[in-house]
């Protein structure tokens, strides 16, 4: 009898252990991040990796919903501008503390602020904050930190005082104002990203991380939207080979997949699992040729031009690339502020072959007829070789035209791209915040280092001044229709080729959706697993 | 011998100081630097980071600074992880290299040289021939082929193993493998053609006329000294393994050396690339030494002075 009874106890506890073990059992993903991040600290974070994490640990002041298209606050619950356009104010939540307990302030974000513009950080993003006033000469040593237009009234009001009204001041808020711990900062110096180290505010926090191998996400309670946050654990091993990563999925050591390797790609089309697995992801990025207007034969309009019809998008996409990729006429993506339909506008070159050997008589090579030999550049890449020799074959087909393709190594064509830019070259842009200035600029102005198509039209310039300053919606989209005409259609400077897209596998136990966000950034916060 | 031992180990320095030239040199003269981006930075930031690590100081002194700090055993920090110095990382890291070179290593003698002496043995025979044939296609597959191939079979297929990753016995077992089966081959052939001479040899047709067993005389008086030019290749051997095993860390996503070796070239972190150029040559350095010492000992012929 007594043996019963403890035998009954005891399995009892144990069921009970089970499930409360079950019930307390943490809700984990697992998600690859393919490399080590190279840092964590925001002011210095370029590459994808880093910002995927510190997307995830640290706030910014603003952010973007793709699904609306609208700049939401985060650590500002508010903000307003003056009726000059030049002073910005934003209001700060009062709830947000950093993991060690201090109070999330203004006086933190203009620390941030004036720390990315401090040229003893090197900042890579600092000049995107050179809309603010004494930022540039301040940055590039040549002015006073006294004079930077940044201000904190009282604990959790910032004001920003602009050089000139810059329409999109919110969206630029989104990704270049993350605020940062000063006391972390001040006490570990460079080694404050370390795990045992680091303070931040996020919705998530650093709790390990294994330097090339792995790191973890915890769920951060003190996160002021914590109970909308239901992931509890994100592991993140680092898994280069695409093809290490799919065997890891399928055995369900990862939840979800991005590099799907090509050659396994009709695979999980076909297999009836993995085909509901997978998902297309617009990207908020543009792969185009660029011409190098300087160098003949491509200093004539209506060789580009030429160039630019022969190019079959549909079937690019169909046979090379496979990934559902959207055929571009424009350069800004779609669903970023400033984008243009350039088939519905008739802006931009579709495939047309006739048209295309007409220009190509026109400039004076009637069927390719004593066309000089020209190049197109690329950097070594499967994919992108792919790509090349497709258009190549196109282009010789329709125009009979010879043209010959190199490749090399990345920095090397980084390097090569300004010091002797080909006659084409290919190169892809993505979004670094939601607005499309951040295209036209930072490629096209006359006045950038990145100009190397050499593109020097006063209007296009203009046109990007007035939609950088323009905040009326209706104004500022004139500005970017203009702006997409003159590049991609009246001087045809490049090429638009196709916007990219992420192929997907996950989990039917991961909840999540598939919009595109700011430089592939997961929204883990909006995640939730039902295992 | 002592004089000989401090003699190599001085003829380092100058191997040492004259690959540093070397490396420090070609990483300056190949195009691209540690700061060009996709998304280029503008020529005042990327002027910032420049002075930030001395970079914009004339290379003789950026070459005399660095083997100062080296000669401290400060290597320098890295220019893509910020957070981490060159000892960082080659603390962190080189020792799991170590393992991985170190257990395939293990199975590369584990089934090489049995495989070559049963076949030397057995020469001309059936076993020989197919023996011989795997030696073949050991060497002939290349990692790259070999370990997708093995995650697919016994991680995807019989899921008996874990595809990747590094830190338990069971992860360790296919990168190993991997890794070790084209030195397997190598000894295989080398075991075999050194135990066919031996056997041949006077002393062994006299150990069997004395009437010494099979087994002793193969294992006891033929191995023994068949094993000699094969011990001479297991240093070097082990020293390849680890300078060599970035493509089995970078398919089997494990934490080594071999990994950040090529990321850094490509990334041009220059501190990075020496100090790991510098762990290697002096692993090879050592490596030789320590073979030529074991040779020295095993074969009393042999003398140094």
């Amino acid at each position: 009898m007594k043996k019963n009874i403890l035998t009954l106890i005891l399995s009892l506890s144990l069921i009970v252990g089970f499930s409360l073990v079950a019930l307390t059992a943490p809700v984990t993903l697992q998600f690859n991040i393919n490399t080590e991040p190279p840092t964590l600290d925001p002011a210095l974070t370029t590459d994808t990796t880093s910002l995927l994490v510190v997307g995830q640990i640290f706030l910014g002041l603003t952010n973007y919903d793709s699904k609306t298209g609208e700049i939401i606050p985060e650590l500002a619950k508010s903000w307003s501008v003056s009726d000059d356009g030049l002073k910005w104010t934003f209001q700060l939540r009062n709830d947000v503390v950093w993991t060690d307990g201090t109070p999330v302030t203004a006086h933190d974000v203009v620390y941030s602020m004036i720390r990315m513009l401090n040229p003893k950080t090197a900042a890579s993003s600092a000049n995107l904050l050179w809309v603010v006033r004494g930022a540039e000469p301040y940055n590039t040593g040549q002015g006073l930190v006294e004079d930077v237009g940044i201000k904190a009234v009282g604990d959790y009001t910032v004001e920003f005082t602009l050089e000139h009204p810059v329409g999109f001041f919110s969206a630029l808020a989104s990704r270049v104002c993350v605020t940062v711990p000063k006391q972390a900062i001040e006490k570990y110096g460079a080694k404050w990203i370390e795990p045992e180290n680091i303070v931040t505010d996020g919705p998530f926090k650093l709790s390990e991380w294994k330097h090339q191998d792995y790191l973890v996400l915890a769920k951060n309670p003190d996160y002021y939207n914590a109970s909308h946050v239901s992931i509890d654990k994100i592991y993140c091993p680092m898994v280069v080979e695409a093809s290490t990563a799919m065997a890891m999925y399928e055995v369900g050591k990862l939840d979800c997949l991005r590099d799907i390797p090509l050659e396994d790609l009709d695979r999980v089309k076909n297999d009836p699992i993995l085909s509901k697995e997978l998902h297309v992801t617009k990207r908020w990025g543009t792969y185009f040729y660029g011409f190098n207007a300087k160098k003949p034969p491509f200093d004539n309009p209506l060789v580009r031009k030429a160039f630019a019809s022969a190019i079959d998008r549909k079937s690019l996409i169909e046979y090379v690339l496979k990934g559902g990729q959207g055929p571009a006429q424009t350069f800004i993506s779609p669903g970023i502020p400033g984008y243009i339909d350039g088939v519905k506008e008739g802006i931009g070159y579709p495939y047309d072959p006739e048209m295309a050997r007409k220009y190509l008589a026109e400039a004076g090579y009637p069927n390719g007829k004593d066309f000089p030999k020209v190049t197109l550049m690329f950097n070594t890449s499967e994919a992108h070789r792919n790509i090349a020799q497709a258009i190549q074959q196109m282009w010789k087909d329709v125009l009979g035209v010879e043209v010959n393709i190199i490749n090399q190594e990345w920095k090397v064509y980084l390097d090569t791209l300004q010091q002797n830019t080909p006659q084409i070259f290919r190169l892809g842009w993505m979004a670094s915040y939601p607005d499309g200035y951040d295209y036209l600029k930072r490629n096209f102005y006359s006045t950038v280092l990145e100009n190397y198509v050499g593109y020097k039209s006063p209007g296009f310039d203009s046109s990007v001044d007035e939609l950088e300053r323009e905040t009326n919606p209706t104004k500022r989209m004139e500005a970017f229709l203009k702006a997409e005409a003159l590049l991609c259609d009246t001087d045809c400077a490049i090429v638009p080729i196709y916007y990219y897209t992420m192929q997907e596998l996950a989990k039917p136990y991961v909840v999540r959706d598939f919009t595109p966000t700011i430089n592939d950034v997961p929204q883990f916060k909006d995640w939730e697993i039902t295992k | 011998m002592i004089n000989y031992i401090i003699r190599r180990i001085l003829w380092a320095i100058p191997v040492l100081l004259i690959i540093s030239l070397v490396t420090f040199g070609l990483l300056h003269v190949i195009p691209g630097g540690p700061f060009d981006e996709e998304k280029p930075l503008p020529a005042e930031i990327i002027a910032n980071l420049d002075a930030y690590y001395g970079l914009d100081d004339p290379l003789w002194k950026q070459y005399t600074d660095y083997l100062w700090n080296a000669l401290h055993g400060d290597f320098g920090p890295s220019y893509s992880s910020r957070s981490r110095t060159v000892n960082d990382i080659i603390s962190d890291h080189f020792p799991v290299s170590a393992q991985l070179g170190a257990l395939a290593l293990i199975i590369a003698m584990i089934v090489g040289v049995p495989l070559g002496t049963v076949s030397a043995l057995k020469q001309n025979s059936f076993l020989d021939y197919s023996c011989m044939f795997f030696a073949l296609l050991g060497v002939s597959v290349p990692a790259m082929t070999l370990g997708p191939v093995l995650i697919w079979f016994f991680a995807l297929k019989l899921r008996i193993l874990p595809v990747a990753r590094w830190g338990t016995l069971q992860q360790a077992i296919l990168p190993a493998f991997t890794l070790g089966i084209g030195r397997a081959a190598l000894l295989a052939r080398l075991t075999r053609a050194s135990m066919l001479q031996v056997i041949r040899e006077d002393y062994i047709r006299t150990a069997r006329s004395k009437g010494v067993s099979e087994r002793n005389v193969t294992i006891h008086h033929a191995l023994k000294n068949a094993l000699i030019p094969v011990v001479t290749v297991i240093g070097p051997m082990f020293a390849a393994l680890v300078t060599g095993s970035l493509i089995v860390e970078q398919i089997f996503a494990i934490p080594g050396c071999g990994k950040y070796f090529v990321t850094s070239i490509t990334n041009r972190d220059y501190p990075v690339v020496l100090g790991i150029m510098l762990l290697y040559a002096f692993l090879i350095i050592m490596a030789n030494l320590i073979v030529d010492l074991t040779y020295a000992w095993i074969d009393p012929r042999i003398k140094y002075n």
